[in-house]
Order: C-alpha cells, then sequence, then structure tokens
C-alpha cells in the first residue's frame, strides 16, 4: 500500500485530472513569474554594496500599487520592457531641487543624511528641479566620476516595483 | 468516459494552439522582428574582419535605412537627417573601431500606426570590445520609426530614449 503511494507520488500515471492540475500550475507560475514577480540577476555595480553585481533577486510589481515609492527606497525601473531594468534608489520627488556639493547630497538646499553609503564619493552636481510626474533616482556606488553613473529623473510611470529584499 | 477524455484534451491542444497563435507575430509584425534581426546580425561580429567584409556588411546596414534617415542620439551626438552613404560611413567607423560586437533586441512593441508605417519601442543592448581592448556594454530605449517601401521595412526614424536625464 505504502508502495503504490509512493510510487504514485513520485511517478503519476498520466491521467486527465493529473494532466490538468500539471497545466494549471504551469500556467500560474507562469503567470506569476511573468507579471507579479519577476526574476532578475543584477549586472553591474552601480548599487554596490547594497547589491552586488551577479545577485539574483526578484522585482516585486505590487509594491507601489496602493502606495507611492518613499524617499531612499530602492526601485525597479524598465525601459521598453522588464527584459533588462534598472535598480535604483530614489532620492527626489517631483519638484524638489536636488545638488550634490563634495559628494554631498543636498535636497531643496537641505544636506541629507545617506546611511547606505559605504564608498567614498567626491561628486559635484549643479543644482536641478525635478520635473513634474517624475522621480530623481540614483545609484549607491558614487566612487566611480560623476560621468560613468547612470542616474537622473525618470517617469514615475516608469518605476515598476522594488526587489523583494 | 475515454471519449470525453480525448474531447477534452482535444480542447486542451486547440486552446494552447490558439493562444501560441495570438502570440506569435504574424505577418507585418513578423516582417519588422526579422529586420531587427537582420540588423542585430549584421552589427555584431566576433573577431577581426578584412576591408571586403568591412565595406559589404556595412552597404548591408545602410540597405536597412530610408535615404534620408533621421537620428536623434544626443551620445554619441548625431542628430539629424542622414543620407544612406553617411550611414554606411558611420557603420564603417563603428565596426572598425571594434573587434567584437553584439547588438542584441529586447521587449520589442510594434505598432502599425497607419498604412505602411510601424513606430515599435524596445530596448537595445550593445556589448563589445574596442580594437584597444575597451569593453562596452550600453543599453539604451530607442524609438524606431519604420516605413514600408517596395515591400521592404526600412528605418525611417532612430531616437534613443532618455530613461534617467541627469
Amino acid at each position: 500500500m505504502e508502495n503504490t503511494l509512493l510510487r504514485q507520488f513520485f511517478i503519476p500515471s498520466l491521467k486527465l485530472k493529473y494532466l490538468i492540475r500539471i497545466l494549471l500550475i504551469t500556467l500560474t507560475a507562469y503567470l506569476f513569474f511573468s507579471y507579479l514577480c519577476i526574476p532578475f540577476y543584477i549586472k553591474g555595480i552601480s548599487m554596490e554594496p547594497t547589491y552586488s553585481n551577479g545577485e539574483f533577486n526578484f522585482c516585486w510589481r505590487l509594491r507601489y500599487l496602493l502606495s507611492k515609492p518613499k524617499r531612499f527606497d530602492v526601485v525597479v525601473v524598465r525601459f521598453a520592457g522588464t527584459r533588462i531594468m534598472l535598480l535604483k534608489r530614489v532620492i527626489a520627488f517631483e519638484g524638489e531641487e536636488v545638488k550634490f556639493y563634495e559628494g554631498k547630497l543636498f535636497i531643496n538646499g537641505q544636506k541629507l543624511d545617506e546611511p547606505y553609503l559605504r564608498y567614498p564619493c567626491h561628486w559635484n552636481l549643479p543644482p536641478r528641479r525635478v520635473e513634474k510626474g517624475c522621480l530623481y533616482l540614483i545609484g549607491d556606488n558614487r566612487s566611480m566620476p560623476i560621468e560613468d553613473h547612470y542616474f537622473g529623473q525618470t517617469l514615475k510611470s516608469r518605476v515598476i516595483g522594488s526587489p523583494l529584499w | 468516459m475515454v471519449r470525453i477524455k480525448f474531447l477534452l484534451m482535444g480542447g486542451v491542444v486547440l486552446g494552447l494552439s490558439l493562444t501560441l497563435l495570438l502570440i506569435y507575430p504574424q505577418g507585418e509584425e513578423k516582417k519588422i522582428k526579422k529586420q531587427f534581426h537582420l540588423f542585430s546580425e549584421l552589427v555584431s561580429k566576433d573577431s577581426e574582419e578584412d576591408s571586403f567584409t568591412l565595406l559589404k556588411k556595412a552597404k548591408q546596414i545602410g540597405s536597412l535605412f530610408d535615404d534620408p534617415c533621421e537620428l536623434k542620439m544626443s551620445d554619441p551626438p548625431l542628430s539629424g537627417s542622414y543620407s544612406r552613404e553617411e550611414i554606411i560611413s558611420f557603420a564603417i567607423r563603428a565596426r572598425s573601431h571594434f573587434s567584437q560586437l553584439a547588438l542584441k533586441f529586447y521587449d520589442l512593441n510594434i505598432g502599425l500606426f497607419q498604412e505602411g508605417m510601424a513606430r515599435v519601442v524596445l530596448t537595445s543592448r550593445l556589448i563589445g570590445r574596442s580594437t584597444s581592448g575597451e569593453g562596452i556594454d550600453e543599453v539604451r530605449e530607442l524609438e524606431c520609426l519604420l516605413e514600408k517601401i517596395e515591400k521592404k521595412w526600412l528605418f525611417n526614424q532612430v531616437e534613443v530614449v532618455e530613461v534617467l536625464k541627469k
């Protein structure tokens, strides 16, 4: 009896009920991992040390369904789709003025502490105002020259979620 | 009972086939995707090439563009209307600068908005190594307008979309 149950569990007979179950599981997994919880690999060092090159994570798309991104949230930004995405940190909102002086971040003239930063930064960026409907995003690794770091403001609608951890 | 089973299985197979048919690109969309695939193949190179191959590939790249074609990009700064000859010369210069190149396109969103015109928004990724050994890995969102001329979809306008604006 036990033997039969075990065999049935590991090598089930291809009954219609079993096939339908497999089909439903496959469909659910496909929809879940394609639209709700998208798996991705991190490529690049712009978010180090928070997220390192080669790490694996998921983009949780329901993160901002009922709320808006908060300052210092790490968000996932889409390009034309979700095959390649950006991982950045929100530092300013629409209407705010962003400036870097000697590596320190200033929002509306006020210096902001960024506890997640670990590497030295000496960036200088003249003040600029975040446009309507946009967020200002930046990576955590600011040890490289400012010209080599991909950051700036983007439309809120491009933010599609946040990393799961 | 067995007949019902077969009918149900037939229904599942039919449903899957219809889904595949809906997902799989049809007609013009398929042709447009083929043009992008061809563009990607022509740009990509694995090793150094002789001047004959370089010229041949550059001409083939040029033949994918309308004459003139409008380019809108900030880095490298290429904005304006360019003739096919100018695009061929850009292709020659770019290909001879790199020893390895791979251009890939992702997430092609194709919209046929009027007879013989298509708008494609996509993500492009260019990975390469220059002849001096410097590596590049650039991801950009592109918005392209393609026009159907003599049964061929040609690039009429290529614009680099600024996803993050400093």
